[in-house]
């Protein structure tokens, strides 16, 4: 197809607007001329008088119009004979010096062509070979030589091999000498072709010459590349060059080892990873030649590490190195029962001689190399079980290194948890077809351990052992796990330190899951009965520490349900006997004090445990946790409700508050994994029981609960262990679904009841946070059922209590309580109420009798707490902590700012720490800087908690890691904090403990977070003060006034 | 600091445990943390003493100049037991002798140990409290010439001048690192 002269001409000026504006616009209207054409002739034509010129521009120029109308034209459409023409074209170019780059950028899109051919990637590489002088060239053309010999060997591989040695030589002289990371990591990727797939057996040296001049790679990209090429791409990369050819071995591994002597602890660690890529590729035989070598290098870096991080690696190179040298042969040597020799050999020698000595600190790496064959290869790793395991049992054994047994021990330990996570195992093969290598010596080794249970200084390493080899699987038979329950159990009567105990946990614990039967039928029974009947009088301190080392064991042994089932029915049955009423001596009898308390704490640490395992399971998901609704619950409200109707003074033990809060947990927890109709079902009895009197309807046990006597918690005459029972009628309410509705005809009435109840007849604290905790509660749960009763609250109740002068302070506290609750119920659900509320909290703000209790409210009602909650089915809804923070801030900087009223400033203040103290650091932290001196003034309240947190919140924002952000903040205040600290760490001046704790501690991170110039003249003063708190009467505030004193020792420019 | 190593391959101890407590010693109950309890306690100032224990964690984290990743609990070098007080624990001013014992007789790091112990001291007793340094008598070879090098007050601030070593020293309070 040719082209019209009409279009010819339109080209033509085309060409000659360009020459002069340079503008995209022309280039596009010139490929929509051709681009039917296929042909690019006419350009050419058009160009004529501009390629021929002898002025150096206007030839540049040409050639980069055409370049350019190159690249964007259709690449199908371009002809084999255009491209040929082109290709032919552009060659010719590249000697002249001017057109060079325009030149080079129209071949790197020839060469992506679908009618470029092979002959024409030869014609162009010689070309390049012949022309190119990269040194003459900036980055950017290097790059497109690079990018246009990548694109060759991707698509002409074969024919640039046809060219042989010329093609090689070539490319070498091209590449030598390249610097630009971005043209390297092209450089690299072109490397690794030459040397997997071409003939580079007479180029092996200059290869390595052009790649291994880079390693180490010690590049840093510059802050903001725009190029984003990492240290990591340029290693990896190169990576890819050095283990590409095994050829590389003889000439890499003297390099590696003098990098691995001399190096910085980065090249180090870099040189170890690429050996351990670069070793199997080079082979058995080149690792056999330089195992000597390579190993007394790696030993230095595992014996004397430079740190944790290279003894690691070097520990890896080291199992690299003997997978390498053994892995060809192991199949035949196993077959054959051959002998292992060489380095494996040799390095496990070494490794024994120290360990004639295991008490010394180089037995340690030793064993960490002994345990690092576990996972080479299995002839290896039986050899070096052959090896090190009898050597150590004939240690422990040897009556004269018997001070030697622990460490003995411990090495052998470490072995057997080696042997067990080897990586050798072949993880989908069937139990009974594991070889384990360890069997060969499992009669002895058990026997060690065993002997090593029964000393104190053996114990810990020994049970460690046996942990090893319970978890090691197919090992033992069950009849031997048996026996090491059997003699654990042993362990279990005496009192061991907190490691020792921990590790026999841990053994016992690891047994429970695949052999319980081994504990509930000899462990469990023996720690049921040490339990004792009675409670140990007062001052016997030491059967008191028994019975809480044996409740803590089965809190930890008993999680399983088969096992839980048998910690409930034991310890229940614990509970009716602690309670049962004494059968009294004569003595006692005229003894009139006995003293009771012992046995209320026994069964308070008994129903801590049950509640500390259920909330283990709960936390798990366990299933079996629901059926205890039937079968816990009633034995634990019998228990309470039978102390609170009882005449008997000895039976009001178990009505003790701190018992009672136990149970509420208990049933808290066991009433949120219920379904809808179970909750339902089990709410009907406790009203029954609780409003209506009939106490026995969510009781069930032994005794029967005395008849006559009336079960009226509610009731403003009751007793008060009746009263302190209302938070077992609280606690299920926490945890009820939104679905279940509270079986009471008026459930406004009742919550006004339960409301009033609260603030008017509750007895204690606890009561109280009970009532109006389960009010909260339920209004989260089903707001819109009472918006006549929150109304009210609102235009009524607030009124006539809290927000009326003349009510009693006291009273007028207990509301702004239960006004905290409510609104919480509100706010954590985004309720449009929530702002009316916080209303009338700060209209107490100008109250002085009120004002710090309605401010802390502010911060309450938004902090997280343990009631409403997921877990209890609260209706909760995201970020809820951030909208109402950024709905008050603005209102409580205002009045801290501006108020006359240097009273209702400080409630501000109040108001602020408060609520900064109850929300998460990420809400606030952007508001900080703004807030600072707000709370500086904060610390200037006379009140330690609020000062407290106040810190609290400094400490939680202090970050020396981003301390860019901090530090601005911070040292524009550094000096008056560094002065308020040192008053508020101070015991005559400041009585409270957890007060000077926080500032010493914020002290402590001062030196941090500020330029040392900044704070330089207060040091000497610090240090001084200091000095006076380290005479605290208190230990934990002496532990941070050295830590902080230390700091500041060590705080120079 | 001299290239010259004195024990390459010491021997490692055990370090000692603390008990489980469950709860205070003469508590009856397992847990207190009433709300109200905590408050009251927090006001609470009731002397506790300064004891061996106390000054034990104050030099047992220290590392070992020569074995960086040891501490000289972990050595032997230091225990508690080796610490004593001769004056009862109400006296205003408290003589303390700590003990230590080098690892070998010819160790010639035993100075430096001295040293470290006595700058953390220094930097964490208070004033009342009068420190002595002795290595353990018969563990050291040169043993007299170092424990009147280590007490005497001038030498020590004369040493505490000299920037290499207390660079080093910095690094060995700061705890072993491995």
């Amino acid at each position: 197809m040719s082209i019209s002269p009409e279009a010819e001409e339109r080209v033509e000026r085309l060409v000659r607007t360009w020459m002069s504006t340079g503008r995209n616009e022309e280039v596009d209207l010139t490929v929509s001329e051709l681009s039917d054409v296929g042909s690019l002739l006419s350009v050419v034509k058009a160009l004529g008088e501009f390629l021929t010129s002898e002025e150096d521009e206007p030839r540049t120029k040409g050639v980069e119009f055409l370049s350019l109308v190159l690249g964007r034209f259709p690449p199908e459409k371009l002809s084999r004979q255009s491209v040929r023409v082109l290709v032919t074209f552009f060659r010719g170019k590249l000697e002249d010096t001017e057109t060079i780059v325009p030149a080079l950028e129209g071949l790197a899109t020839l060469v992506t062509l679908p009618n470029f051919a092979s002959s024409d990637a030869i014609d162009i590489i010689q070309s390049l070979f012949k022309h190119v002088k990269m040194r003459a060239l900036v980055q950017s053309v290097r790059f497109t030589v690079f990018t246009i010999v990548d694109g060759l060997i991707a698509k002409h591989r074969d024919a640039l091999k046809g060219l042989g040695k010329d093609f090689l030589t070539g490319y070498i002289a091209l590449a030598e000498g390249e610097k630009d990371p971005r043209n390297l990591l092209l450089a690299f990727a072109i490397a690794r072709v030459l040397l997997i797939e071409f003939d580079v057996t007479d180029h092996v040296e200059d290869l390595f010459n052009i790649t291994f001049c880079y390693f180490p790679i010690t590049f840093r990209p510059p802050p903001d590349d725009p190029y984003r090429i990492t240290t990591e791409d340029l290693k990896s990369t190169l990576r890819g060059c050095l283990n590409a050819t095994p050829l590389f071995g003889p000439l890499a591994i003297p390099l590696f080892l003098e990098k691995l002597t001399a190096g910085t602890p980065n090249t180090k660690k870099d040189t170890l990873q690429t050996l351990d890529e670069c070793l199997p590729i080079y082979g058995a035989s080149v690792a056999r030649a330089n195992a000597r070598k390579l190993w007394n290098t790696l030993k230095l870096e595992i014996f004397q590490p430079t740190n944790s991080d290279i003894e690691a690696e070097a520990l890896k190179t080291t199992q690299v190195l003997i997978q390498t040298i053994y892995s060809d042969k192991d199949s035949s040597a196993e077959a054959t029962g051959e002998e292992i020799e060489g380095l494996a050999r040799e390095a496990c020698d070494e490794c024994i001689k120290i360990l004639k000595e295991p008490e010394k600190s180089q037995a340690k790496p030793a064993t960490k190399i002994l345990c690092a064959f576990m996972s080479t290869t299995p002839s290896v790793a039986k050899f070096t079980l052959s090896q090190a395991v009898p050597h150590l049992v004939k240690l422990f054994l040897n009556p004269d290194e018997a001070p030697n047994r622990a460490p003995t021990l411990r090495l052998l330990s470490d072995i057997i948890i080696a042997a067990r996570d080897s990586t050798l195992h072949n993880a989908d093969a069937l139990p009974d077809e594991v070889v384990v290598p360890l069997s060969a010596f499992k009669d002895e080794v058990l026997g060690v351990l065993t002997v090593g249970l029964k000393a104190t200084s053996t114990s810990r390493p020994a049970l460690d052992g046996l942990k090893g080899m319970v978890t090691t699987q197919g090992l033992l038979t069950d009849e031997e796990v048996g026996f090491v329950v059997h003699n654990v159990n042993e362990l279990l009567s005496e009192d061991e330190d907190e490691d020792v105990s921990e590790a026999i946990l841990d053994l016992l614990t690891s047994i429970s899951v695949t052999a319980p039967r081994h504990i509930s039928q000899t462990t469990l029974p023996l720690l049921f009965t040490s339990l004792p009947d009675r409670a140990p009088p007062r001052s016997a301190e030491n059967e008191r520490h028994k019975y809480w080392r044996t409740l803590a064991f089965l809190k930890r042994l008993c999680v399983q349900s088969d096992l839980f089932e048998m910690l409930v029915v034991r310890l229940t049955t614990k509970l009716d006997l602690i309670f049962s009423p004494t059968p009294l001596s004569s003595e006692e009898e005229t003894d009139e004090q006995v003293d009771d308390e012992p046995s209320a704490a026994y069964a308070h640490s008994i129903l801590r445990t049950l509640a500390d395992v259920l909330k283990i399971k709960v936390d798990k998901g366990d299933v079996d946790a629901q059926k205890y609704i039937d079968r816990l619950l009633p034995r634990l409200y019998h228990l309470h409700n039978f102390a609170s109707l009882s005449t008997i003074e000895r039976d009001w033990l178990a009505a003790d508050a701190r018992l009672v809060n136990v149970t509420a947990e208990i049933v808290t927890l066991i009433m949120q994994v219920q379904t809808v109709q179970k909750q339902e079902i089990f709410l009907s009895s406790l009203f029954a029981a609780f409003i209506d009197g009939e106490a026995k309807k969510v009781a069930e046990g032994l005794r029967k609960l005395p008849e006559g006597k009336l079960f009226l918690p509610f009731d403003t005459s009751a007793n008060s262990r009746q009263k302190n029972l209302i938070i077992l009628f609280t606690s299920p309410i926490i945890a009820l679904y939104k679905e279940v509705k509270l079986p009471t005809p008026d459930e406004d009435a009742f919550l006004d009841k339960l409301l009033l109840w609260g603030i008017f007849v509750a007895n204690t604290n606890s009561e109280r946070e009970a009532a109006f905790q389960a009010i909260a509660s339920v209004i989260n749960k089903r707001t819109s059922s009472f918006s006549e009763f929150l109304s009210n609250l609102l235009e009524k109740f607030w009124i006539s209590t809290a927000g009326n002068r003349s009510t009693a302070v006291e009273r007028r506290k207990k509301v702004i309580n239960a006004w905290t609750w409510i609104t919480k119920a509100l706010l954590i659900q985004n309720h449009a109420l929530t702002q009316k509320f916080v209303d009338k909290l700060f209209e107490l703000f100008d109250d002085p009798t009120v004002s710090w209790d309605a401010a802390r409210s502010i911060g309450k009602v938004v902090a997280s707490d343990k009631v409403l909650t997921k877990r209890h089915h609260a209706t909760i809804k995201i970020l809820h902590a951030q909208r109402f923070f950024n709905s008050v801030l603005p209102r409580i900087v205002q009045g801290a700012k501006d108020s006359e009223d240097p009273q209702k400033q400080n409630a501000y203040l109040v108001a602020l720490t408060s609520l900064i103290k109850s929300i998460p650091k990420t809400t606030y932290t952007h508001e900080l800087p703004s807030l600072m001196p707000l709370l500086l003034r904060g610390l200037d309240l006379p009140d330690a908690e609020i000062r407290a947190n106040v810190i609290d919140t400094f400490l939680a924002t202090a970050d020396p890691a981003s301390k860019e952000n901090t530090e601005s903040m911070v040292s524009e205040h550094a000096s008056s904090l560094v002065s308020t600290m040192l008053k508020n760490c101070m015991v005559e001046e400041m009585p409270s403990v957890r007060l000077r704790i926080s500032a010493l501690r914020y002290l402590a991170v001062l030196p941090s977070l500020v330029r040392y110039d900044l704070l330089h003249p207060q040091k000497a003063i610090v240090i001084r003060e200091l000095a006076k708190v380290l005479d605290d009467p208190k230990r934990a505030v002496r532990k941070e006034a050295v830590e902080a004193r230390t700091n500041w020792f060590k705080y120079t420019g | 600091m001299s290239a010259e190593i004195f024990n390459p391959n010491p021997t490692i101890f055990a370090t000692t445990k603390s008990k489980t407590t469950y709860a205070k010693p003469s508590s009856l109950w397992l847990d207190e943390s009433d709300e109200s309890d905590e408050d009251e306690l927090d006001g609470n100032n009731e002397r506790e003493e300064i004891d061996q224990d106390e000054i034990f964690e104050l030099i047992r984290s220290i590392s070992d100049p020569e074995h960086r990743s040891m501490t000289l609990e972990q050595l032997a070098v230091v225990s508690a037991p080796q610490i004593s007080f001769d004056s009862p624990s109400s006296s205003s001013r408290r003589n303390v002798t700590v003990e230590f014992t080098p690892t070998v007789p010819h160790c010639g790091m035993s100075t430096f140990i001295g040293l470290s112990i006595r700058v953390r001291l220094l930097r964490s007793l208070p004033n009342r409290f009068k420190v002595e340094i002795r290595v353990k008598p018969g563990s050291h070879q040169s043993e007299n010439a170092l424990n009147k090098q280590l007490n005497d007050k001038e030498r020590v601030a004369a040493a505490l001048e000299n920037p290499a070593l207390v660079e080093v020293l910095e690094q060995c309070l700061a705890g072993a690192t491995a």
